[in-house]
């Protein structure tokens, strides 16, 4: 009795994450091998499918360009957040007049609900009025105002500027950890053989901290390509599905054509490209482990 | 030394400009809220609300009839998730801290693949689920939803905050004859709580902030939460961007509540979870 007072910790937490969790994704598997529409879900007869919906997903030229805009969506906002903080966890290191509050209210935009960053980037960008549009006329970068979230072809820097100011205080924030930890007698013997700044970062700052780039790296590709509560308030997904990730595609199979097999089969496979980049992440950080 | 106070200052300097710049959305939000319809309308936007007007807040937040129960739904689900999560959450951190527990380790990477599940991943087969048990249209079946991002989150936070209390606390209470879960609660408890505060105020926000759940797991209007209610005057407001704004301030507010009461357990806490990972 007493050796198993150490599991009564965790097993009811264990036991929700089971029912509400692991049985929903199993079931989500299941989903997207069967025919599932509203009469299915009625009736409970949903028949089983084999891997059709996998083809009708695949072959879907909707899910073809949800899937590429994705990647941009994806690449560009983890490429910006991630340059972004780490010059800002730079200037952050060293403690200076007022840095400890500075660093304080600069979280505040990744605490925001994201309805309301949404709302408000939806009303900076907006053609008649907005706000960015006023800064880059004025400033002569651009002549006529833009259409930010009705033209196709740049709808998607929207979501992409609300994202990277979303996440830009959380690599920082990582980032910062990483730089603090890293002993300050390793800079100083480096200033003492004569190596400037630039090395410096080079030779010191990196290798320092690949476990935590790498980590940062991951988690912002993982929860970025998650990103749905953004998009479906800034633009819908619209307009002609300019800015329709693979989440927001998901959603539309499922709760708007009502077609459960095809969203499941797509979330699927969103999960498998993720947990493949997290094994990737996860090996990496074990040989990071021998070599240390 | 004269070269050191300049790098100080310009670096404070620096600080300021890239905060002003970063932060200036969040005014932007507020400002907008109290500026009148003519004033929004003018080509050259106004840096700071020429006539500051309450009169949107009047219109739009306290005579909207909407907005009180999209208020006590928000709350519920910030409440509710928090304490779901809490009291699943706080000895399940604990326990994969400082109790012998085999396949800790595969617990741990069992969590971590958790939370990179994407939440839609989860909103088709939730919705079958709740509807098969008649939830659809209440408040437990979000609250439930939301704890299962909100749960692993939670623990892995949590975890470094037990691993980092001196190792002999259990051992002391041990020789007093107690119980693993009268020592939990008596004496470890009290010692992580900055921790437990930071969790707790970060999952409410999340709670609060929830969004794809109660879109496909509430229908009726009247269970929404004020995520939903934002979203639903920007179809319906159209334009006016100053009443939205004042939706959107209301929003805002127990973030920056819980901003103000709890930054120092919040900053510290994040980072220290995060690196310990």
């Amino acid at each position: 009795m007493r050796a198993l007072t150490p599991y009564s910790f965790i097993i009811p937490a264990l036991l929700f994450l089971g029912i509400f969790l692991i049985y929903p994704m199993f079931t989500n598997l299941l989903y997207s091998v069967e025919r599932v529409d509203v009469g299915g879900l009625l009736t409970g007869v949903t028949p089983f499918v084999g891997l059709q919906n996998y083809q009708h997903v695949l072959g879907d030229p909707q899910f073809r360009s949800s899937v590429i805009i994705l990647l941009i969506f994806t690449a560009t906002c983890v490429t910006f957040q991630f340059i972004i903080g780490f010059l800002l966890a730079l200037l952050f290191k060293d403690r200076f007049p007022l840095s400890g509050p500075m660093r304080g209210v600069l979280m505040v935009p990744w605490l925001l609900p994201m309805v309301v960053s949404g709302t408000i980037f939806k009303w900076m960008l907006q053609l008649q009025n907005g706000l960015f549009n006023y800064v880059l006329l004025s400033a002569h970068l651009i002549h006529q105002p833009i259409a930010w979230l009705d033209d196709p072809h740049i709808a998607l820097a929207g979501p992409i500027i609300a994202n990277i100011w979303i996440g830009i205080p959380f690599n920082m924030a990582l980032l910062l950890a990483g730089l603090q930890s890293i002993s300050p007698s390793l800079y100083e013997a480096a200033s003492v053989d004569g190596a400037n700044l630039w090395h410096q970062f080079w030779r010191i700052t990196v290798p320092m901290m690949r476990s935590q780039i790498l980590a940062v790296l991951v988690l912002g590709i993982i929860l970025t390509s998650n990103v749905f509560d953004l998009i479906y308030i800034m633009t819908g997904g619209g307009p002609v599905n300019a800015t329709t990730t693979v989440p927001i595609y998901a959603y539309q199979s499922s709760f708007v054509f009502y077609d459960l097999g095809s969203g499941a089969a797509a979330t699927v496979l969103l999960f498998i490209v993720l947990v493949i980049i997290a094994s990737i992440y996860i090996a990496l950080l074990n040989r990071e482990e021998v070599r240390s | 030394m004269k070269t050191y106070t300049t790098t100080t200052a310009m670096r404070t300097a620096l600080g300021l400009f890239v905060t002003t710049i970063l932060l200036f959305p969040v005014y932007w939000i507020f400002a907008t809220s109290l500026k009148g319809d003519a004033e929004l309308a003018r080509t050259i936007p106004s840096l700071f609300p020429l006539h500051p007007d309450w009169q949107t807040y009047v219109t739009y937040v306290f005579k909207n009839p909407d907005i009180a129960h999209y208020l006590w739904n928000s709350l519920q689900i910030g409440v509710g998730t928090m304490v779901l999560s809490l009291v699943l959450g706080v000895p399940m951190a604990y326990g994969l801290a400082r109790q012998p527990i085999k396949g800790k380790r595969l617990i741990l990477m069992f969590l971590l693949v958790m939370q990179m599940f994407p939440s839609i991943m989860l909103a088709t087969p939730l919705f079958v689920f709740f509807s098969n048990l008649h939830m659809i249209n209440n408040l437990a079946a979000v609250i439930l939803a939301t704890t299962t991002r909100t749960l692993p989150f939670g623990v892995l936070v949590l975890r470094p905050f037990f691993l980092a209390l001196p190792n002999s606390l259990e051992d002391a209470a041990a020789v007093d004859g107690a119980n693993p879960w009268i020592a939990f609660v008596r004496v470890i408890l009290p010692l992580a709580r900055s921790g437990v505060i930071t969790v707790a105020a970060l999952i409410f926000l999340l709670g609060w902030s929830e969004f794809l759940f109660s879109l496909t797991l509430l229908s009726d209007e009247s269970k929404r939460p004020l995520t939903l209610g934002l979203y639903k005057f920007i179809t319906n407001y159209g334009t006016n961007w100053n009443g939205l704004m004042a939706v959107a301030v209301v929003a805002a507010v127990p973030v920056l509540l819980v901003f103000i009461f709890a930054q120092r357990y919040i900053t510290s806490g994040l980072a220290f979870g995060a690196v310990n990972e």
